[in-house]
């Protein structure tokens, strides 16, 4: 009789594994462990295996599937317990026949012959088609040179403030878009194509795209070290010059609030 | 020693055949990123509501906890359910397993990076990961991997008829990749302010739709078939879902921008293309109820099963909210405010988990031929626990920003509020500091529901009961 490691080693499955499987197998089959783990051995079958150890999903399901006598051949094997070969030999099953369904239900997994390559094709144009219609198209600018303009003109300094607000989060809290509805009346000047703010995309504190005609840089910096209820953020006094820069520069034209 | 930890990992993973033991480790990964994730939605929703205790502010925190549900947890995950089912559909044995195994580890280590980018302040601020470019980058070519694995598969195929998962499949791996590339693109130094807004806002759509809802809801046409032994109900809903969600992919971004500085036909756009949305979440739900006509009785019997139903109809009350905050009478109240954030937060802290576990409940127990401990009880608990919690997120903060929304144009109308751009908070008083807070405790109880979904998965890795496990096998006289 073979014992687990002896099993396991010629299967080159881990021991728990295989002792796992032969209890379960045994259990299924109403024989004991050892009987399975003979067999796995090479000394015979389990004879009292039941069938439903062993079932084949094979596709079909749809109109022109085939029926079930003549299934086509299995995409899916489910063997119990452990297949006694390792992957990727083609291998003997250990019991049985394993390629063959055995539990007299239909297939279910059913597909229809088609080319998966023209789904490739059709998913690729629509994400084209989408990404025209809703990335690159919305990002031209399109307001004509006219009489104003929402280019605010940044320093050195006030462009690496910008770059200081996007790493400290500021537009997760703070919107720099003023748009023609009611809700943002009284904020700034509309906010037009040409910006070169930072949008933002929630407003959880005030509109900051006017913000340099509405504050002074004190009271911007005593608001970014914790003033105000807004969080404290510990800047290096460089770097807060820098974000209060960008902040000052944040004037529009067009007139404030 | 190096051997026999090697030897114990690979039984921990089933010790089957090694694509399933990638699937496995893509589950365990998955899962660990989730209750991380969920952490730091939690803790986001506190800044949110105590700003000034937060050591973190929201901003930064919110594009952490996104990046580990959305990069860590749904792209890790689906990923897996991809490499469970491909084999098993197309009878070819997964191409390129060591570049799967390459993929995994590169995008859990680049995710845990960039989190930590965006933590120490490197972050660039953008919707929805805040990523530096230099880490966006490689993560770019990691999210190439899925789609070379799956090409690789199904050049190798032997059945030659492709059931309907194969269709989102293919959307979902050709679809990532581009969607990060081109998201990236927007991200670049070089962008204008109106390319950097559109794309974070069509990223974070794009990974919600046509990502977690795409591959989401086509591998439980798989594991729901599977599981309940009846033939799909409809290839022709199928076929609808899967497009229309492909074709609603980027509005709900676009949505938000609705009266800002793009072109106006954008608004319009948005509103009337963000209608596939719900229709495809719909058409996909309904095909499962009509598959489970007769079996509904059964239902629960099937690890898995509950939660994809049940995620499948939370997708069409996600969608259908998004397509009405695309309307532009309602974006002109709701844009900009936490509206949207309780639809993100509902997508990626109830969809996502939901979806998630309609295949992967189902599928590790077969990987590694053990059975989900105690599993209807577990499973119920999930799912009752991520339905309410992320369900009250979602109502909470969908509330807080229709009041939000309204004061605004209440205040502007009433000249109350002269300054009302000078804060959201004095423009809406307590009610909405009250709603953010029930939005807390419904996030407690969402994360509750994320542990138990990393409970099932994990304790049936280490602790299920043996049974018989599903082992992938080369035919007789199949050449390698």
């Amino acid at each position: 009789m073979s014992d687990v490691n002896s099993v396991a080693e010629k299967m080159g499955i881990p021991a728990d594994l295989v002792s796992r499987s032969a209890d379960a197998r045994a259990a299924a089959a109403g024989t004991t462990s050892a009987d399975v783990l003979s067999a796995w051995g090479g000394g015979g079958a389990v004879t009292s295996a039941p069938p439903e150890v062993e079932s084949t999903e094979a596709p079909p399901d749809e109109a022109d599937a085939p029926t079930s006598s003549q299934p086509e051949p299995p995409a899916e094997t489910v063997v119990a317990p452990p297949d006694p070969a390792p992957m990727p030999a083609p291998i003997p099953a250990p019991v049985g026949e394993p390629f063959v369904p055995t539990t007299g239900e239909p297939p279910v997994l059913v597909g229809v012959h088609d080319n998966p390559w023209s789904i490739v094709t059709g998913v690729i144009g629509l994400f084209v088609a989408v990404l025209l219609l809703g990335l690159v198209g919305p990002s031209i600018p399109v307001d004509e040179p006219g009489a104003r303009t929402s280019a605010v003109a940044l320093t050195e300094a006030g462009l690496a403030g910008r770059d200081l607000y996007g790493n400290l989060g500021c537009a997760g809290c703070h919107t720099q878009m003023v748009r023609p509805i009611i809700a943002d009346v009284g904020i700034g000047p509309v906010t037009l194509s040409d910006t070169n703010q930072v949008l933002g995309v929630r407003r959880f504190g005030p509109d900051l795209s006017n913000i340099g005609n509405r504050m002074s840089g004190a009271q911007m910096e005593s608001t970014i070290s914790g003033g105000a209820g807004h969080p404290a953020s510990t800047l290096s006094e460089g770097s807060m010059d820098q974000l209060v820069t960008y902040l000052l520069e944040s004037a529009p034209s067009g007139g404030g609030s | 020693m190096a051997t026999s930890r090697s030897s114990d990992i690979r039984a921990l993973l089933g010790g089957g055949a090694e694509e399933d033991q990638v699937a496995v480790s893509h589950f365990l990964i998955g899962a660990g990123y989730l209750v991380l994730g969920g952490i730091l939605a939690l803790f986001a929703l506190l800044s949110l509501r105590f700003p000034d205790q937060s050591p973190v502010s929201f901003g930064r925190i919110e594009l952490m906890s996104n990046t580990a549900l959305i990069l860590g947890f749904a792209v890790t995950t689906l990923t897996g359910g991809i490499y469970y089912a491909l084999p098993r559909l197309t009878g070819a044995r997964l191409a390129r397993v060591g570049l799967a195994r390459l993929g995994l580890f590169g995008l859990t280590g680049l995710t845990g990076l960039g989190m930590l980018s965006v933590a120490f302040g490197y972050g660039d601020g953008f919707q929805p990961f805040g990523i530096p470019w230099w880490i966006d980058i490689p993560i770019a070519l990691t999210v190439f991997v899925p789609a070379l694995v799956v090409f690789a598969t199904l050049a190798n195929r032997v059945e030659q008829r492709s059931y309907v998962t194969i269709w989102f499949v293919i959307g979902g791996v050709v679809w990532l990749p581009l969607l990060y590339v081109t998201s990236t693109l927007a991200s670049l130094p070089f962008a204008n302010s109106l390319f950097d807004a559109f794309g974070g806002g069509f990223l974070t759509a794009g990974m919600a739709n046509l990502w977690i809802l795409t591959v989401g809801m086509g591998l439980f046409y798989y594991s729901l078939v599977k599981e309940v032994g009846v033939p799909l109900a409809s290839r022709q809903l199928a076929a609808a879902g899967f497009w229309s969600l492909g074709f609603a992919a980027a509005w709900w971004g676009a949505a938000q921008f609705t009266f800002g500085p793009g072109p106006d036909w954008v608004d319009g756009v948005a509103a009337a293309f963000g209608l596939a949305l719900p229709i495809g979440a719909l058409a996909n739900a309904a095909n499962y109820s009509l598959t489970l006509e007769n079996s509904w009785e059964k239902v629960s019997e099937y690890p898995g099963v509950t939660s994809g139903v049940i995620g499948s109809y939370f997708a069409v009350v996600v969608g259908s909210l998004a397509a009405f905050g695309s309307f532009p009478s309602i974006a002109s109240a709701v844009s900009l405010t936490s509206f949207w954030e309780g639809i993100e937060y509902a997508a990626l802290l109830g969809l996502a988990p939901m979806l998630a576990a309609g295949t992967v409940f189902s599928a590790v127990g077969r990987l590694v031929g053990r059975e989900i401990p105690d599993h209807q009880r577990r499973v119920r608990r999930f799912n009752a626990m991520t339905v309410v919690g992320a369900g009250g997120v979602l109502i909470s903060l969908v509330a807080a920003g229709l009041y939000s929304g309204y004061s605004w144009i209440g205040g502007s109308n009433s000249a109350a509020y002269t300054d009302v751009g000078e804060g959201w908070a004095q423009a809406s008083g307590t009610t909405v500091g009250t709603l953010i807070l029930i939005a807390v405790g419904f996030g407690v109880v969402s994360l509750l529901g994320q542990f138990a979904y990393a409970g099932v998965v994990f304790g049936t890795v280490t602790t299920g009961k043996s049974v018989p496990q599903e082992v992938l096998v080369s035919r007789v006289g199949d050449d390698e």
